[in-house]
């Protein structure tokens, strides 16, 4: 038999970068789950509390869609626990090894955003909480705002190495 | 050479030197200065030789619209031609030269053009070069490149950084003079999201030349104002869809050594809910013999250099104006002690005002300008006869033209004002407005207030209350405008367009001809075309084919304004969008498993793909890709199918939803089962194909071909969004969350049985089950399903894509004693050839499944789905269209190429007697001769005809024979071991 498979985070060889007014990392590869159908943000909140999930962030992504994203993984019993827990019309699909987070934040996090996104990334038009499905250049991110000056980009995985490195160049 | 510079005044800094060289010379300036600037200063008044006739050339204008001073800077990689020396700012190590001259400027044999110039006139090309008619392209269009010409790109990469970025805004102004300060300046003071774009280095614009007080104050209050973001050296060249705005900044176009951290060029995408424009006006030359002498200039332009910079391009000036700019310029010059020789106004009375000393020469003209590489003396002709005035500098100034481009970039058009004598774009369009001289105001107070006034307005219409304008309009007072094309009686040459050497006759010739139509003289003549775009010379010209043609300009009209508004370099355009990010690579994630096993990768759209694995000793591809190709029939390999497009289908009408998209029939697949499904598109014809299983009543598994993942996905959303929104289905792609690996060959079972919990033998998981199976002893979990593409026993695992390399390198040390071997996308085309297999090689857009073999498959007890109204054409049924079958070489030994046409045997190689074309084609290594696949009329009911394939681009013929398509193994005892 062999070995016990192990999960290798694709972005793993990349450490944080901090720049002037920019700080740029990659997330753990916990969880991210992609909910559609027929319920609410506060149900689902209410929910993912319920088990046990009071740390994982819930991002509207769409009509009657959302991710709901943490940095711990989740085995498949705590996974098929939620499934179940879901009401009726409203179905998950796990994405945490499809989608990877990185982290962006700093004073010049939306000036180095703007160079990728056409979203007004402007307090008054995109607050704390706020999330779109845009392009940075010519990949497709899922774009949060988590703080005042902080933002995380949830990409596929396939693109995430490439958009690391045109985030790394924009940050230098 | 001299000095011009005046020992007081001007916007320079005179604690500072510059030095610069033009030519190779080196000179000096100050900060403040531009290229052209600085030249004057250094009395360089000749700066390059025109484009058809190669005559001296000197400085016209001060800003933009320049279309005589453009020269090459910088060097290597840097060098960059055609710039406007009126828009360089000046700075340290600068290296300009001048162009379109040999062996130098001074002296240059190109000028002997001049003397041809009674042949070189209007459709001089269309006429003169029809014959030989080869010759054009080969002799002809090459000669006349060479000798006319603009500057030459230079061939070394570009070492500078460029980017692009998005700006949003509740007002953008374009243009920072009079009205377009005042116009920030009140929606600033309002709390509105404010840009403030200008092209020049410094903002103020004619305000800059006017030395008025109030610009100092507007400009600190702007400064103070955090929701005021100013952009000086920025050129706003577009105005699109949704009121969207390009824009380019000169982010270090004026430092002698670029940070390499910054871009040079930054091009700004600006979303703006409202925006002003506020460009202001353009002077318009005045036509008469000689205009184009180095030393003649606007008048506006010489101004602008003696306020700006306080140089005097001339020791002693004329002015030849038709309104006040030019009594402006007269007075400015001799409050700065340079002397004036005469004002010369055609019109009957001359401005009332002038206090000056200079004499005014009222109802008279400039016939002629003398002096070859700088300006001697001017012959005036008025009612009190002719005199001839000796004079080194001429301002002229013959009205104003609003400068509207942007306004008409999205299809308005300029429309005819006989009191303004120019043309102006409607005012007011939806999101933006035209405020100042743009739309035909004069005085600076008429300009301050209209900017605040409409800038209150625009905002109004957003939703701001009670905007205050931070200035009151107030009139102009200037008089009604009369229009004055050119000076009758000209002896010289009286040129209209100076960047195309367009001169007065070519027009009259044009309209002779018959090409009086403003879009047929344009291309007649040349008048307006080139990097300036006719700036200054298309509004004379409009004005001249009217007058020749006898009608108003309102009804010659104007030629098209399209973006950019002036040039905009490649750099800015692709932004960081080179070397390794010209496009985003996308990685499998088996990527890194595929590369520590050797392999050599193949991008597949923005893909990489593992294409084949070579091994020690292998010499080319296909020794590597016939070594794969045999193993896997003998005893196994692993091959990364990630890239396939994945898609799980939520909901309980996800049943319903699939038997409607797929032309077979979805809705009794049990659970637990894979089927392969032909998608088509409304007309019939397939679109993409697939394996969908059914991992649970409400859950489907599809997946797509590579290229089409994302469409498949669109298609999928479009259908459940707009044609069934009763259906209650959802869709997520998955193609990211799994790895997924392809097992295929007789041992392949016997390896994952090392792998998966699970029982898998055939009795237990038959050909097409598809389901969750534990993995590693319940430590992992992954998808399986027993499909093939190869046509051997195979099986396709997916894992979540983190789990990728280790469960890969797992597979592989439990196969080594198997013999496996990694395979890659050139094995697996291999395999599937011989198989018989399509891909989107043979679903080319005009199959139907019935042309590739599926026609049984075709549901006829489905009520509907997507394509089968039109797949019952008649057409589309047709017996003699092109379907699948084999092809192979009646010689082993020989070959053929996929592309290449069938024609029957003994049939002229004609494209009349094309009968198909291979689709795909390989050499088999299990069969020993290549084979291939092939769309052929009748295809299947001419099996064992005898053939000729025909590849009319290499010319090579090859007798072949129809055969099956399948190869491999047609009974199906593999697939189903």
């Amino acid at each position: 038999m062999p070995d016990f498979p192990t999960s290798r985070p694709v972005l793993a060889g990349k450490s944080a970068r901090h720049g002037k007014g920019i700080t740029l990392e990659a997330l753990p590869e916990g969880h991210v789950l992609q909910v559609m159908g027929a319920t609410t943000s506060a149900d689902l909140r209410a929910l993912l509390d319920s088990a046990g999930l009071t740390g994982s962030a819930l991002r509207p992504a769409g009509y009657r869609q959302w991710y709901a994203v943490g940095d711990t993984p989740l085995d498949a019993q705590a996974l098929q626990a939620i499934v179940t827990a879901l009401p009726p019309g409203t179905y998950l699909s796990d994405q945490s090894h499809g989608r990877v987070r990185i982290r962006l934040s700093g004073t010049r996090a939306t000036e180095l955003l703007s160079k990728g996104t056409a979203v007004d990334l402007h307090d008054s038009a995109f607050s704390v909480g706020h999330t779109a499905t845009t392009l940075f250049g010519h990949i497709s991110v899922h774009l949060s705002r988590t703080g005042e000056t902080e933002f995380e980009l949830t990409v596929l995985r396939s693109f995430a190495e490439a958009l690391y490195s045109e985030l790394e160049e924009l940050a230098a | 050479m001299s000095n011009h510079r005046l020992s007081t005044g001007g916007r320079i800094d005179r604690t500072r030197t510059i030095k610069f060289s033009f030519d190779g010379k080196a000179l000096t300036g100050h900060p403040g200065d531009t290229l052209a600037s600085a030249l004057l200063a250094n009395g360089i008044q000749l700066v390059g030789r025109s484009f058809k006739y190669h005559r001296p050339r000197g400085i016209l204008t001060a800003g933009a619209a320049e279309p005589n001073a453009l020269v090459t800077t910088g060097a290597g990689g840097r060098t960059e031609a055609n710039t406007r020396a009126t828009m360089i700012e000046l700075h340290d190590g600068l290296i300009a030269r001048s162009q379109n001259r040999w062996p130098s400027l001074a002296f240059d044999i190109g000028a002997a053009n001049g003397l041809l110039s009674p042949f070189l006139s209007a459709g001089f090309y269309y006429k003169t070069f029809m014959w030989p008619a080869g010759f054009w392209e080969k002799v002809y269009e090459p000669l006349i490149r060479n000798a006319a010409g603009l500057g030459k790109a230079t061939y070394e990469a570009d070492p500078d950084a460029y980017e692009k970025c998005w700006a949003h805004c509740d007002l953008l102004v374009i243009g920072a003079g009079p009205a377009g300060l005042a116009a920030a300046l009140t929606a600033g003071r309002a709390g509105a999201r404010v840009l403030l774009a200008d092209e020049g280095f410094a903002l103020g614009g004619s305000l800059l030349t006017d030395g008025d007080a109030t610009l100092t104050t507007i400009l600190a209050e702007l400064d103070a104002l955090p929701n005021v973001q100013c952009l000086p050296r920025t050129t706003v060249i577009g105005w699109y869809d949704d009121n969207v705005f390009g824009a380019v900044e000169r982010v270090q176009k004026h430092v002698a050594l670029p940070d390499p951290h910054q871009p040079v060029e930054r091009f700004w995408r600006i979303i703006a809910k409202q925006a002003i424009l506020a460009t202001g006006a353009e002077e318009r030359p005045l036509v008469f013999g000689g205009n184009d002498i180095p030393g003649v200039m606007m008048a506006s332009a010489m101004r602008s250099y003696l306020n700006r910079q306080a140089v005097a391009p001339g020791k002693r000036t004329v002015v030849f104006t038709t309104n006040d700019a030019g009594y402006r310029a007269a007075a400015d010059l001799e409050a700065a002690g340079v002397d004036v020789a005469a004002i010369v106004d055609p019109r009957a009375r001359s401005d009332a005002g002038w206090q000056g000393k200079a004499k005014v020469l009222a109802n008279s003209c400039i016939v002629d300008a003398a002096g070859g590489k700088a300006l001697r003396s001017v012959h005036i002709a008025g009612a009190s006869g002719t005199q001839t005035i000796e004079a080194d500098a001429l301002a002229m100034s013959g009205g104003w033209s609003p400068i509207i481009h942007l306004a008409c970039h999205r299809g308005a058009k300029p429309v005819w004002s006989e009191r303004h004598a120019a043309f102006l774009a409607p005012e007011r369009q939806e999101g933006l407005t035209i405020a100042g001289a743009a739309s035909g105001h004069a005085s600076t107070s008429a300009c301050l207030g209209d900017g605040a006034r409409k800038a209150a307005e625009a905002l109004a219409a957003i939703g701001f209350a009670r905007v205050e304008p931070t200035f009151l309009s107030a009139d102009d007072t200037q008089a009604a405008a009369t229009p004055f094309w050119y000076v009758k009686g000209s002896k010289g040459k009286a040129f209209v367009d100076y960047q195309n050497d367009v001169h007065l006759k070519d027009l009259g010739l044009a309209v002779r001809e018959g090409y009086g139509d403003v879009e047929l003289a344009k291309r007649y003549t040349t008048n307006g075309m080139a990097t300036d775009q006719g700036k200054l010379s298309n509004i004379n010209a409009i004005g001249i084919l009217a007058e020749a043609r006898g009608v108003s300009p309102a009804e010659v009209g104007t030629t098209t304004f399209r973006p950019f508004y002036t040039p905009v370099s490649f750099g800015a355009l692709t932004g960081t969008s080179r070397a390794k990010h010209f496009q985003p690579a996308r990685k499998s994630p088996l990527h890194e498993w595929a590369k520590k096993n050797g392999a050599v990768f193949v991008e597949t759209g923005l893909w990489y793909r593992s294409a084949w694995f070579p091994r020690a000793g292998e010499t080319t591809w296909r020794e590597s890709v016939d070594r794969e190709v045999l193993n896997i029939r003998k005893n196994a390999g692993l091959c990364d199918a990630s890239t396939l497009g994945k898609i799980e289908i939520f909901g309980k009408d996800a049943a319903t939803f699939l038997d409607r998209v797929y032309c077979n029939g979805f809705a009794k697949l049990p659970v637990g089962r894979a089927r392969y499904g032909i998608m088509l598109r409304e007309d019939g014809l397939i679109y993409d194909d697939g394996t969908t299983s059914r991992l649970s009543e409400d859950h489907f598994f599809m997946t797509t071909t590579t290229a089409l993942a994302a469409g498949v996905l669109t298609h999928l959303e479009f259908c459940a969004q707009t044609l069934w929104p009763e259906l209650e289905v959802h869709f997520a792609s998955s193609t990211d969350q799994w790895a997924q690996m392809a097992i295929a060959g007789p041992k392949s079972r016997a390896i994952l049985s090392e792998i998966v919990d699970e029982d898998i033998s055939d009795a237990a998981f038959p050909f097409m089950s598809a389901r969750t199976v534990s993995l590693f002893g319940g430590n992992l979990e992954g998808r399986l399903f027993r499909i093939s593409f190869s046509g051997e026993l195979a099986y396709e695992l997916g894992v979540p894509a983190g789990y990728a390399e280790s469960v890969a390198d797992a597979i592989m040390q439990a196969g080594a004693k198997h013999d496996i071997c990694a395979y890659g996308a050139e094995a697996l085309g291999v395999l599937r050839i011989e198989k018989g297999h399509v891909t989107h090689a043979e679903i080319n857009g005009t199959v139907t499944p019935g042309d590739l073999g599926f026609g049984r498959m075709v549901s006829t007890t489905k009520p509907d789905f997507i394509g089968k109204a039109m797949l019952t054409r008649e057409g589309m049924q047709a017996a003699d269209r092109p379907r699948l079958v084999g092809v192979k070489p009646i010689n082993p030994e020989t070959s053929f190429r996929t592309g290449s046409h069938i024609l029957a045997d003994g049939a002229a190689a004609t494209l009349e007697n094309d009968q198909g074309y291979v689709t795909s084609s390989c050499f088999s290594p299990n069969l020993g001769h290549t084979i291939g696949l092939a769309l052929i009329n009748n295809g299947p009911e001419r099996l064992g005809e005898k053939v000729m394939i025909w590849n009319g681009l290499r010319n090579e013929f090859t007798e072949g024979v129809i055969c099956s398509p399948v190869f491999i193994d047609p009974e199906n005892e593999k697939l189903h071991a």
